[in-house]
């Protein structure tokens, strides 16, 4: 799986709590929303990562096992993100977009989260463009069609919904919550 | 966890206990809790100055030096450095300084002396309470 990421911290070898440490030190020099992909070798470090990123707040993505090596993927959260601010006003549940697609419309999901988070688990067909480049790759998306815009909970969609609306796509929903209580069917990698 | 405050008394001064008491320290640290620990009797091994970097395995259990080198684990010098890195309170115990005949000096940097009230007064709120 080719991810695409912002810093990359090398902990093989260490041991227990050096991977959580060495992680924590690296994310205060991210900005929010990069990712980060944490390298290591300490078998125990999946639940580790998983558990801290439940206290810190940050998002843990996933892991990807190969020859040994544990290379966990983690986004940094920022404090916007935990704050309900929802201004784009065209908002449309995610069962209703579930049921929606299971009656086999055509439709047109973009999926405005990192690269990485898209990877590991997406809506089957979404197109990704992460809300930070959205504003340079909008002409890849046909302004005919109608937009069902999805994140992780609804915050980075409704921004990017506010965007597209701003720059004259007509049809443009937001979907509330998003990918993190998705429970259709997902695909993996690109 | 930034809400977090974790309270700990160190009590022994072997290898395995300066183990438990630093690495649960400092992963609570570093998921943003608020970490103090209070270092009294044979615990103040695991912050003087020179001890901490020799500790003694328990007895019996010499054979584990080995296993120590092969899981890579940081060494205990390693782990006071982050530690303090991490801001963790550190209260050395004046009772036993002076019982053990010992001065601020020879301990790590940054430390605070105090009693057992000194522990108590930062341990009443604590959400997590610890004793190796």
């Amino acid at each position: 799986m080719n991810i695409q990421v912002d810093e990359i911290l090398d902990a093989k070898g260490l041991a227990c709590p050096m991977p959580i440490v060495k992680t924590k030190k690296a994310m205060t020099n991210l900005e929010a929303g990069q990712v980060i992909e944490v390298q290591a070798t300490d078998k125990g470090s999946t639940t580790d990562m998983k558990a801290w990123a439940e206290s810190t707040g940050h998002q843990y993505l996933g892991t990807v096992e190969e020859a040994g090596v544990l290379t966990h993927y983690l986004r940094k959260a920022s404090d916007a993100e935990t704050k309900q601010e929802t201004k784009h006003e065209d908002v449309e549940q995610l069962l209703d977009l579930q049921s929606k697609i299971e009656a086999g419309e055509n439709l047109t999901i973009l999926d405005v989260r990192e690269p990485a988070e898209f990877a590991f688990g997406h809506i089957p067909n979404a197109i990704n463009i992460p809300l930070g480049d959205l504003e340079e790759r909008m002409k890849e998306l046909d302004k005919d069609n109608e937009l069902h815009v999805i994140c992780r909970t609804g915050n980075r969609s409704d921004l990017a919904a506010q965007k597209l609306t701003e720059k004259g796509f007509p049809n443009v929903k937001n979907v509330i919550p998003g990918m993190s209580t998705w429970e259709g069917p997902t695909d993996k990698n690109n | 966890m930034a809400n977090t405050k974790v309270a700990i008394i160190a009590a022994n001064g072997s290898l395995f206990d300066a183990y438990k008491v630093f690495n649960v320290a400092t992963a609570a640290a570093a998921s943003d809790a608020e970490v103090g620990i209070f270092f009294t009797f044979e615990g103040l091994n695991l912050i003087h100055k020179e001890a901490h970097k020799n500790l003694p395995l328990p007895e019996g259990k010499e054979h584990f030096e080995e296993g120590f080198k092969q899981a890579n684990v940081p060494s205990i010098e390693e782990l006071v450095g982050i530690a303090q890195e991490l801001n963790i309170k550190i209260i050395a115990c004046q009772m036993t300084m002076d019982v053990m005949n010992l001065e601020k000096e020879a301990f790590i940097d940054g430390i605070e002396v105090g009693g057992a009230a000194s522990f108590i007064e930062y341990a009443k709120d604590a959400n997590i309470t610890l004793s190796f």
